[in-house]
Protein backbone atom coordinates (compact mmCIF):
# COMPACT_ATOMS: atom_id res chain seq x y z
CA UNK A 1 0.00 0.00 0.00
CA UNK A 2 1.11 3.67 -0.75
CA UNK A 3 1.58 5.86 2.16
CA UNK A 4 2.48 9.66 2.98
CA UNK A 5 4.75 11.21 4.89
CA UNK A 6 4.11 13.58 7.69
CA UNK A 7 6.22 16.11 10.06
CA UNK A 8 6.04 17.74 12.95
CA UNK A 9 8.71 20.18 13.92
CA UNK A 10 10.07 23.89 14.04
CA UNK A 11 9.13 26.17 11.24
CA UNK A 12 12.36 25.70 9.82
CA UNK A 13 12.12 21.91 9.56
CA UNK A 14 8.69 21.82 8.24
CA UNK A 15 9.49 24.35 5.55
CA UNK A 16 12.49 22.12 4.68
CA UNK A 17 10.33 19.08 4.49
CA UNK A 18 7.43 20.78 2.35
CA UNK A 19 9.80 22.19 -0.42
CA UNK A 20 10.92 18.14 -0.61
CA UNK A 21 7.81 17.32 -1.43
CA UNK A 22 6.20 16.07 2.24
CA UNK A 23 2.50 16.57 2.26
CA UNK A 24 1.44 17.05 5.71
CA UNK A 25 3.13 19.32 7.54
CA UNK A 26 2.45 20.98 11.57
CA UNK A 27 4.64 23.61 12.68
CA UNK A 28 5.24 22.79 16.87
CA UNK A 29 3.36 26.19 18.74
CA UNK A 30 1.90 24.60 21.89
CA UNK A 31 2.36 21.24 23.46
CA UNK A 32 -1.73 20.54 23.23
CA UNK A 33 -2.05 21.69 19.57
CA UNK A 34 0.88 19.59 18.73
CA UNK A 35 -0.73 16.41 20.70
CA UNK A 36 -3.83 16.78 19.05
CA UNK A 37 -2.03 16.86 15.43
CA UNK A 38 0.14 13.89 16.62
CA UNK A 39 -3.11 11.86 17.36
CA UNK A 40 -4.87 13.26 13.85
CA UNK A 41 -2.06 12.11 11.81
CA UNK A 42 -1.48 8.63 13.89
CA UNK A 43 -5.22 8.23 12.68
CA UNK A 44 -5.27 8.88 9.69
CA UNK A 45 -4.85 5.96 7.52
CA UNK A 46 -3.56 7.72 4.26
CA UNK A 47 0.10 8.90 6.27
CA UNK A 48 2.42 5.31 7.08
CA UNK A 49 5.66 7.84 8.48
CA UNK A 50 5.91 10.62 10.72
CA UNK A 51 8.68 12.23 11.01
CA UNK A 52 8.98 14.79 14.31
CA UNK A 53 11.95 16.41 15.58
CA UNK A 54 13.24 15.57 19.40
CA UNK A 55 13.03 18.82 20.51
CA UNK A 56 9.36 18.73 19.82
CA UNK A 57 9.55 15.14 21.55
CA UNK A 58 10.27 16.14 24.45
CA UNK A 59 8.52 19.21 25.11
CA UNK A 60 5.91 16.80 24.64
CA UNK A 61 6.71 14.81 27.41
CA UNK A 62 5.57 11.46 28.49
CA UNK A 63 2.05 11.96 27.02
CA UNK A 64 3.91 11.96 23.23
CA UNK A 65 5.07 8.11 24.43
CA UNK A 66 1.17 7.29 25.83
CA UNK A 67 -0.66 8.28 22.34
CA UNK A 68 2.61 6.57 20.16
CA UNK A 69 2.32 3.44 22.28
CA UNK A 70 -1.95 3.04 21.05
CA UNK A 71 -0.68 2.83 17.38
CA UNK A 72 -0.19 -0.51 15.37
CA UNK A 73 2.67 -1.23 13.41
CA UNK A 74 1.57 1.58 10.69
CA UNK A 75 2.30 4.75 11.08
CA UNK A 76 5.78 4.10 11.68
CA UNK A 77 7.57 7.20 13.77
CA UNK A 78 10.93 8.55 13.31
CA UNK A 79 12.50 11.38 15.43
CA UNK A 80 14.66 13.34 13.42
CA UNK A 81 16.92 15.86 14.89
CA UNK A 82 16.26 19.63 13.84
CA UNK A 83 18.51 22.33 12.39
CA UNK A 84 20.62 22.53 15.52
CA UNK A 85 21.31 18.94 15.06
CA UNK A 86 20.23 18.35 18.61
CA UNK A 87 19.40 15.01 19.61
CA UNK A 88 19.39 13.50 23.21
CA UNK A 89 22.47 11.78 24.45
CA UNK A 90 20.39 8.95 26.37
CA UNK A 91 19.29 6.94 23.08
CA UNK A 92 15.66 4.86 23.28
CA UNK A 93 16.94 2.28 20.88
CA UNK A 94 20.39 1.52 22.34
CA UNK A 95 18.68 1.69 25.85
CA UNK A 96 16.40 -0.79 25.12
CA UNK A 97 18.71 -3.02 23.50
CA UNK A 98 21.21 -2.85 26.45
CA UNK A 99 17.98 -3.78 28.58
CA UNK A 100 16.79 -6.79 26.67
CA UNK A 101 20.62 -8.24 25.77
CA UNK A 102 23.59 -6.80 27.64
CA UNK A 103 22.34 -8.07 31.14
CA UNK A 104 21.43 -10.75 32.20
CA UNK A 105 19.67 -10.91 35.71
CA UNK A 106 18.74 -14.32 36.73
CA UNK A 107 15.24 -13.78 38.93
CA UNK A 108 16.10 -16.71 41.13
CA UNK A 109 13.34 -17.52 43.69
CA UNK A 110 14.55 -19.24 46.69
CA UNK A 111 12.44 -20.73 49.62
CA UNK A 112 8.83 -18.91 49.64
CA UNK B 1 5.94 -24.46 48.04
CA UNK B 2 4.47 -27.63 46.78
CA UNK B 3 1.37 -27.10 48.22
CA UNK B 4 0.27 -24.19 45.51
CA UNK B 5 0.23 -27.25 43.13
CA UNK B 6 -1.11 -30.04 45.35
CA UNK B 7 -4.25 -30.77 47.07
CA UNK B 8 -3.67 -33.97 47.84
CA UNK B 9 -0.77 -36.40 46.86
CA UNK B 10 -1.72 -39.32 44.97
CA UNK B 11 -0.70 -40.74 42.21
CA UNK B 12 -3.31 -38.86 39.71
CA UNK B 13 -2.09 -35.48 41.32
CA UNK B 14 1.35 -36.76 40.18
CA UNK B 15 0.62 -37.88 36.74
CA UNK B 16 -0.91 -34.22 36.34
CA UNK B 17 2.23 -32.76 37.47
CA UNK B 18 4.75 -34.66 35.08
CA UNK B 19 2.47 -33.71 32.51
CA UNK B 20 2.71 -30.04 33.46
CA UNK B 21 6.28 -30.30 34.06
CA UNK B 22 7.07 -31.60 30.36
CA UNK B 23 5.08 -29.19 28.46
CA UNK B 24 6.71 -26.48 30.35
CA UNK B 25 9.86 -27.84 29.49
CA UNK B 26 9.26 -27.80 25.86
CA UNK B 27 8.14 -24.54 25.92
CA UNK B 28 10.69 -23.10 27.99
CA UNK B 29 13.17 -24.93 25.22
CA UNK B 30 10.87 -23.24 22.33
CA UNK B 31 10.92 -20.03 23.83
CA UNK B 32 14.88 -20.17 23.98
CA UNK B 33 15.53 -20.79 20.79
CA UNK B 34 13.07 -18.23 19.73
CA UNK B 35 14.91 -15.78 21.82
CA UNK B 36 18.41 -17.00 20.62
CA UNK B 37 17.14 -15.64 16.75
CA UNK B 38 15.85 -12.69 17.54
CA UNK B 39 19.02 -11.62 19.01
CA UNK B 40 20.68 -12.70 15.96
CA UNK B 41 18.33 -10.78 13.63
CA UNK B 42 18.63 -8.07 16.25
CA UNK B 43 22.24 -7.79 16.06
CA UNK B 44 22.23 -7.53 11.83
CA UNK B 45 19.44 -5.08 12.01
CA UNK B 46 21.82 -2.95 14.54
CA UNK B 47 24.75 -3.03 12.54
CA UNK B 48 23.33 -1.24 9.64
CA UNK B 49 21.20 0.68 11.40
CA UNK B 50 24.59 2.58 12.56
CA UNK B 51 25.66 3.42 9.06
CA UNK B 52 22.50 4.27 7.97
CA UNK B 53 21.62 6.79 10.63
CA UNK B 54 25.20 8.39 10.43
CA UNK B 55 24.55 8.69 6.57
CA UNK B 56 21.07 10.22 7.30
CA UNK B 57 21.52 12.99 9.53
CA UNK B 58 24.42 13.56 8.33
CA UNK B 59 22.49 14.50 4.57
CA UNK B 60 19.99 16.30 7.04
CA UNK B 61 22.16 18.14 8.57
CA UNK B 62 23.15 19.77 4.77
CA UNK B 63 19.24 20.10 4.18
CA UNK B 64 18.91 22.14 6.74
CA UNK B 65 21.54 24.02 6.25
CA UNK B 66 20.66 24.78 2.47
CA UNK B 67 17.30 25.97 4.07
CA UNK B 68 18.63 28.16 6.32
CA UNK B 69 20.89 29.66 3.37
CA UNK B 70 18.13 30.04 1.43
CA UNK B 71 15.98 31.56 4.10
CA UNK B 72 18.74 33.99 4.20
CA UNK B 73 19.12 34.97 0.57
CA UNK B 74 15.45 34.99 -0.33
CA UNK B 75 13.61 36.00 2.73
CA UNK B 76 11.77 34.06 5.46
CA UNK B 77 8.16 34.55 3.94
CA UNK B 78 9.44 34.11 0.19
CA UNK B 79 10.65 30.52 0.89
CA UNK B 80 7.45 29.47 3.13
CA UNK B 81 5.62 30.70 -0.03
CA UNK B 82 7.81 29.10 -2.09
CA UNK B 83 7.59 25.36 -0.01
CA UNK B 84 3.72 25.99 0.00
CA UNK B 85 3.73 25.99 -3.40
CA UNK B 86 5.40 22.99 -3.97
CA UNK B 87 3.85 20.00 -5.44
CA UNK B 88 3.83 17.66 -2.64
CA UNK B 89 4.08 14.15 -4.27
CA UNK B 90 5.91 11.89 -2.35
CA UNK B 91 4.71 8.54 -1.69
CA UNK B 92 6.46 5.28 0.11
CA UNK B 93 4.92 2.05 -0.15
CA UNK B 94 5.18 0.26 3.05
CA UNK B 95 4.34 -3.68 3.56
CA UNK B 96 4.59 -5.97 6.57
CA UNK B 97 7.59 -8.90 6.83
CA UNK B 98 7.64 -11.54 9.01
CA UNK B 99 10.42 -12.58 11.09
CA UNK B 100 10.07 -15.35 13.92
CA UNK B 101 5.93 -14.32 13.68
CA UNK B 102 6.43 -10.49 14.52
CA UNK B 103 5.43 -7.57 12.07
CA UNK B 104 8.14 -5.85 10.69
CA UNK B 105 7.89 -3.17 8.13
CA UNK B 106 9.65 -2.78 4.84
CA UNK B 107 9.43 0.38 3.36
CA UNK B 108 10.54 1.34 -0.40
CA UNK B 109 10.38 5.00 -1.73
CA UNK B 110 10.76 5.81 -4.92
CA UNK B 111 13.68 8.61 -6.35
CA UNK B 112 12.66 11.64 -4.51
CA UNK B 113 15.01 13.94 -6.39
CA UNK B 114 13.28 15.75 -8.84
CA UNK B 115 14.04 18.25 -11.65
CA UNK B 116 13.78 22.06 -10.58
CA UNK B 117 10.93 22.67 -13.55
CA UNK B 118 8.66 19.96 -11.73
CA UNK B 119 8.85 21.56 -8.46
CA UNK B 120 6.17 23.12 -8.65
CA UNK B 121 7.46 26.72 -7.22
CA UNK B 122 8.08 29.62 -9.82
CA UNK B 123 11.06 29.16 -10.87
CA UNK B 124 11.07 33.23 -12.21
CA UNK B 125 10.77 34.93 -8.90
CA UNK B 126 13.27 32.25 -6.76
CA UNK B 127 16.60 31.68 -6.13
CA UNK B 128 18.44 28.82 -7.00
CA UNK B 129 19.12 28.53 -3.06
CA UNK B 130 15.84 27.21 -2.79
CA UNK B 131 16.53 24.41 -5.75
CA UNK B 132 19.63 23.65 -3.49
CA UNK B 133 17.67 23.08 -0.45
CA UNK B 134 14.77 21.33 -1.97
CA UNK B 135 17.15 18.74 -3.37
CA UNK B 136 19.18 18.88 -0.41
CA UNK B 137 16.16 17.84 1.57
CA UNK B 138 14.99 15.48 -0.89
CA UNK B 139 17.99 13.00 -0.53
CA UNK B 140 17.51 13.63 3.09
CA UNK B 141 13.93 12.44 2.60
CA UNK B 142 15.17 9.42 1.16
CA UNK B 143 17.76 8.10 3.00
CA UNK B 144 15.39 8.93 6.33
CA UNK B 145 12.65 6.70 4.99
CA UNK B 146 14.66 4.12 4.73
CA UNK B 147 16.89 4.29 8.23
CA UNK B 148 12.79 4.61 9.29
CA UNK B 149 12.41 0.86 8.21
CA UNK B 150 15.19 -0.33 10.28
CA UNK B 151 15.19 1.85 13.51
CA UNK B 152 11.35 0.48 13.68
CA UNK B 153 12.52 -3.12 12.82
CA UNK B 154 14.92 -2.76 15.65
CA UNK B 155 12.35 -1.40 18.25
CA UNK B 156 10.18 -4.03 17.14
CA UNK B 157 12.82 -6.58 17.93
CA UNK B 158 14.17 -5.61 20.92
CA UNK B 159 10.22 -5.15 22.68
CA UNK B 160 9.81 -8.72 21.34
CA UNK B 161 13.13 -9.66 22.56
CA UNK B 162 12.34 -8.73 26.14
CA UNK B 163 9.22 -10.02 26.22
CA UNK B 164 10.31 -13.34 25.34
CA UNK B 165 13.35 -13.07 27.89
CA UNK B 166 10.70 -12.54 30.44
CA UNK B 167 8.62 -15.44 29.52
CA UNK B 168 11.77 -17.61 29.66
CA UNK B 169 13.33 -16.81 32.89
CA UNK B 170 9.75 -16.98 34.37
CA UNK B 171 9.82 -20.41 33.05
CA UNK B 172 13.20 -21.35 33.93
CA UNK B 173 13.32 -19.73 37.48
CA UNK B 174 9.99 -19.84 38.64
CA UNK B 175 7.25 -22.25 37.16
CA UNK B 176 9.45 -25.30 36.17
CA UNK B 177 11.11 -25.04 39.80
CA UNK B 178 7.62 -24.76 41.47
CA UNK B 179 6.65 -28.00 39.53
CA UNK B 180 9.70 -30.02 40.18
CA UNK B 181 8.67 -29.42 43.93
CA UNK B 182 5.55 -30.28 43.76
CA UNK B 183 6.98 -33.91 42.21
CA UNK B 184 9.05 -34.09 44.57
CA UNK B 185 6.88 -33.48 47.49
CA UNK B 186 4.17 -36.35 45.98
CA UNK B 187 5.99 -38.63 45.70
CA UNK B 188 7.69 -38.58 49.15
CA UNK B 189 4.27 -38.42 50.51
CA UNK B 190 3.12 -41.25 48.32
CA UNK B 191 6.41 -43.40 49.86
CA UNK B 192 5.69 -42.30 53.30
CA UNK B 193 1.97 -43.60 52.64
CA UNK B 194 3.73 -46.97 51.67
CA UNK B 195 5.63 -47.13 54.43
CA UNK B 196 3.10 -46.61 56.84
CA UNK B 197 1.02 -49.14 55.61
CA UNK B 198 3.64 -51.86 55.62
CA UNK B 199 4.42 -51.01 59.67
CA UNK B 200 0.60 -51.24 59.89
CA UNK B 201 0.67 -54.70 58.37
CA UNK B 202 3.43 -55.94 60.11
CA UNK B 203 1.65 -54.73 63.49
CA UNK B 204 -1.77 -56.23 62.99
CA UNK B 205 -0.29 -59.40 61.96
CA UNK B 206 2.34 -59.38 64.84
CA UNK B 207 -1.15 -58.48 67.09
CA UNK B 208 -3.05 -61.34 65.39
CA UNK B 209 -0.16 -63.84 65.96
CA UNK B 210 -0.15 -63.31 69.92
CA UNK B 211 -3.75 -64.44 70.07
CA UNK B 212 -3.85 -66.97 68.76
Amino acid sequence: MSYKIAVIGDPETVIGFSLAGVSHTHVYRDKNKALGQLEEFLNNREIGLILITHRVVESLGPEFHQVVRKKGLIPLVLKIPDKTGYSPEKDELSDLVRRSVGIEIPVKTEGE
Amino acid sequence: MAAAFTSSPNRMELMKVRKRLALAEKGHDLLKDKMDALVMELFNTLKTIQKSRATAIEQLRKGYEAVSACMAVMGTFETMQAAEETKKEIQIEISERNIMGIEVPTVEIEETERNALTRGYSLHTTSSHLDTAAREMERAVKLLVELAELEVTALTLARELERTKRRVNALEYILIPRLQGAMNFIMMRLDEMERENFTRLKRIKAILEERE
